[in-house]
């Protein structure tokens, strides 16, 4: 039925080394985003302060989880993407929402040949804009985002400290809590993280890499004893 | 690697062997049960018809798994003032089939110097699913609007490769096996039976019939985990297209 | 023209009794009829100027320009065919882009010139293509040592200066080109003397009104490829108008109309 001789190859459909959660937030007065600087081979936390975070041009930032050999690469595209535009010299600028909508497209493409990106990645821009693209290619626009286990373990805290009007430091805060909670509990997380944050005129920032501190682990022997059952 | 075992797989997974180039059948054989480039995100859609409306609605749940990483993720897309499309299914290939169609009938738009009519709308995303019959757009389509000529309203069922049918009501997605009963015994019931098909419905006036979609998708997120959140309703009339949102059960 | 080469004009693949490619020479006619294009290489960066004629005033201003960015540290100028131009400058676009690709760092202008000078020539080879009508002036800002000037012709071969004129005022200009100071001179004052210069080699009775085009390299715009701001366009250009003037001393007024008008098209913008 087939003549042609088919050998394997090999695509991206199991990830080898891999960035964990990312959240993010949409504040009064701007978004901000958080994760950790580890990319892990398996359970080995192999490279410990690298960053997941990308700023293509002023007042945008992404940022991803999943494969990181992947999250490189989507990050090359989207300089591409960035420089073509500042070659055209038409006046336009890709807007936060035009970068997500193309991240989607590309990932789709991707995911449709078969030979996916093996990311998850967060958008965050000028306007208040917030918004993640599966490697699927979907889509999301949302107030709050969280990848990974972040979806189970992060989104519900959350959910539940999200009001309008929250302010940028407070939201960075429940990011902060949030990264705590996930640094207890998923294995392949890290006490070093970054933030960043995009105000709603577009200021930009990305923090340095730092110890989250704060940690409480007085309440660890509670949970092992109960193990031991 | 055993060769003749993944030959034989290659041959038996048909289900998109047509359509691709030849490294990406060669992921499919080494790869295909690591990866799915498929995933359900549920969700339920519905449309009915009465004699001069259309009611298309859905909820606005987006789930991966146990997880809801979205309340609010429209499934519904308004592509004339007299045709509006919901789908359940997987989130992404629903982005896409709706952008592509909307651009489908933007260009219609310009070639012909008018809308595009429900039953062309409903043949084009006909033609548009079977055209990726061997690597399906994983989508359930339900099409709701009036009739460019006689003003009624009409509603289209589709599977996810293509086949359709004109009918006066229809549901799909997760909550498909909940809801369409209800409907079913509501609208074409038994008691109803001695009735022709058009008085049946006509006897239904449109805040009846939203009044009716609305407690479907509160009975049907009582009970589907990947049903809930919120439900859009569009109300397709000769007058245009009114849109209103209500909301369900979050958990 | 066939008579001019006596049947040794008809291909590149043809070379003429006296070891000439004619083809390729008559596209350097074609760059010779063209507006002029003026590169300077400053202390502060490298200035690339146009002068854009315009056939007729119903044309938008700043459309069909002839410098163009290739990438965010570099610039191309255009003398000649304007779409031959383009092409050169879409390959120039790809080869920076595919350079950066594999080594992430930005393309040196220095190689990004040797591949364009390679691509222009493979156009003079074959009998079944034609070279391009055009040269082009490279601006770039080369990460070791600071901003640079090349040009390609149509031959396809490539050379560095410090600066460079061609189209219909080269002879003028050049002459002018050497009397610059370049140990001192600056970005901004080389857009005066374009200016001037551009003017000065005109004539006035003769040539279409023209839009002067400018673009540049250099400290000021962060090293990066930038147009020169308008309001700096036009005052160099009124003072050279004046200077030119004061000049000839008694300059006709009809030609007066003439360069307003064209002064006027700039100001639209």
């Amino acid at each position: 039925m087939h003549s042609v001789k088919l050998v394997p190859c090999e695509l991206t459909t199991e990830p080898i080394v891999t960035g964990s959660s990312v959240l993010g937030v949409q504040c009064a007065d701007g978004v901000v985003l958080a994760c950790d600087t580890l990319a892990s081979y398996g359970s080995l936390a192999r490279f410990q302060r690298v960053t997941r975070f990308h700023q293509p041009a002023a007042g945008v930032v992404i940022a991803g989880g999943g494969e990181y050999s992947d999250l490189q690469q989507l990050f090359r595209i989207t300089d591409n993407v960035y420089r073509q535009e500042f070659c055209h010299e038409d006046g336009w600028e890709l807007t936060p929402r035009a970068l997500h909508q193309y991240l989607s497209r590309l990932l789709y493409a991707r995911r449709s040949r078969l030979d996916p990106l093996y990311n998850t990645v967060a958008v965050a821009g000028k306007g208040r804009f917030l918004g993640m693209v599966d490697m699927y290619g979907t889509a999301i626009e949302t107030n709050l985002v969280a990848t990974g286990i972040g979806t189970l373990l992060a989104l519900p805290l959350l959910r539940k400290r999200w009001h309008e009007g929250l302010t940028m430091d407070d939201g960075l805060a429940c990011l902060e809590d949030c990264l705590r909670v996930l640094y207890y509990r998923d294995c392949r997380a890290l006490r070093t993280i970054q933030v960043a944050k995009v105000s709603d005129s577009g200021e930009t920032f990305i923090s340095e890499p730092y110890d989250l501190g704060n940690l409480q682990w007085k309440v660890a022997h509670a949970v092992t004893e109960k193990l031991m059952i | 690697m055993r060769p003749q075992e993944d030959q034989t797989r290659f041959t038996e997974s048909s289900w998109m062997s047509s359509n691709l180039g030849p490294s990406a059948q060669q992921a499919l054989i080494s790869h295909q049960r690591s990866w799915s480039p498929y995933v359900d995100n549920g969700g339920t859609v519905l449309a009915l018809a009465g004699r001069d409306y259309a009611v298309v609605a859905a909820d606005t749940r987006f789930s991966v798994g146990f997880s809801v990483p979205s309340r609010n993720l429209t499934k519904i897309v308004r592509l004339t003032d007299q045709a509006v499309l919901a789908s359940a299914g997987m989130g992404a290939d629903r982005q896409y089939l709706h952008k592509i169609l909307r651009s489908r009938l933007e260009v219609y738009k310009y070639q012909h110097q008018k809308q595009m009519s429900l039953s062309a709308i409903a043949q084009l995303l006909s033609n548009t699913l079977y055209s990726r019959r061997f690597f399906p757009i994983y989508a359930f389509n339900v099409l709701g609007g009036i009739d460019d000529n006689t003003g009624e309203g009409f509603v289209f069922g589709y599977d996810a490769i293509g086949s359709f049918e004109k009918v006066k009501v229809v549901c799909s997605g997760s909550g498909q096996t909940l809801v369409q009963p209800v409907l079913d015994q509501q609208l074409a019931g038994r008691q109803k039976y001695d009735l022709p098909d058009d008085q049946r419905m006509a006897s239904l006036s449109l805040d009846e019939a939203i009044e009716l979609t609305r407690d479907v998708f509160n009975s049907a997120a009582e009970r589907d985990i990947l049903t809930g959140d919120a439900v859009e309703i569009y109300a397709v009339t000769g007058s245009g297209v009114r849109y209103e949102r209500h909301s369900l059960r979050q958990d | 023209m066939a008579g001019v080469g006596s049947g040794y004009d008809l291909s590149t693949t043809t070379f003429s009794p006296e070891g000439r490619v004619y083809q390729v020479e008559y596209a350097v006619k074609a760059v010779e009829q063209s507006g002029t294009v003026i590169g300077v290489r400053c202390v502060d960066g490298v200035v690339l100027a146009v002068e854009n004629l315009r056939s007729t005033k119903l044309l938008q201003p700043n459309s069909l320009r002839r410098v163009f960015a290739v990438d965010r540290h570099i610039g191309i100028a255009i003398a000649g065919i304007g779409p031959d131009g383009r092409q050169m400058v879409s390959r120039a676009r790809s080869e920076a882009q595919n350079f950066r690709n594999v080594y992430a760092e930005e393309i040196p202008p220095s190689l990004l010139a040797e591949r364009l000078a390679s691509y222009a020539h493979v156009y003079s080879l074959y009998w079944h293509v034609r070279p391009f009508g055009c040269a082009i002036l490279i601006g770039g800002w080369d990460e070791t040592s600071g901003p640079c000037l090349y040009i390609v012709e149509p031959d396809g071969s490539g050379y560095k200066y410090r600066a460079y004129a061609n189209g219909k005022g080269r002879t003028a200009v050049r002459t002018a080109l050497n009397k610059l100071n370049f140990d001192q001179l600056t970005c901004a004052d080389a857009v005066s003397e374009i200016a001037l210069m551009i003017h000065q080699s005109r004539d006035i009775a003769k040539d279409k009104p023209y839009e002067l085009e400018m673009a540049w390299i250099s400290e000021v715009c962060d090293r990066q490829f930038a147009r020169v701001p308008m309001s700096l366009i036009s005052s160099a250009r009124q003072r050279a108008e004046l200077e030119h003037q004061q000049m000839e001393g008694d300059a006709s007024p009809g030609a007066d109309a003439a360069e307003a008008a064209g002064t006027n098209v700039m100001e639209e913008s």
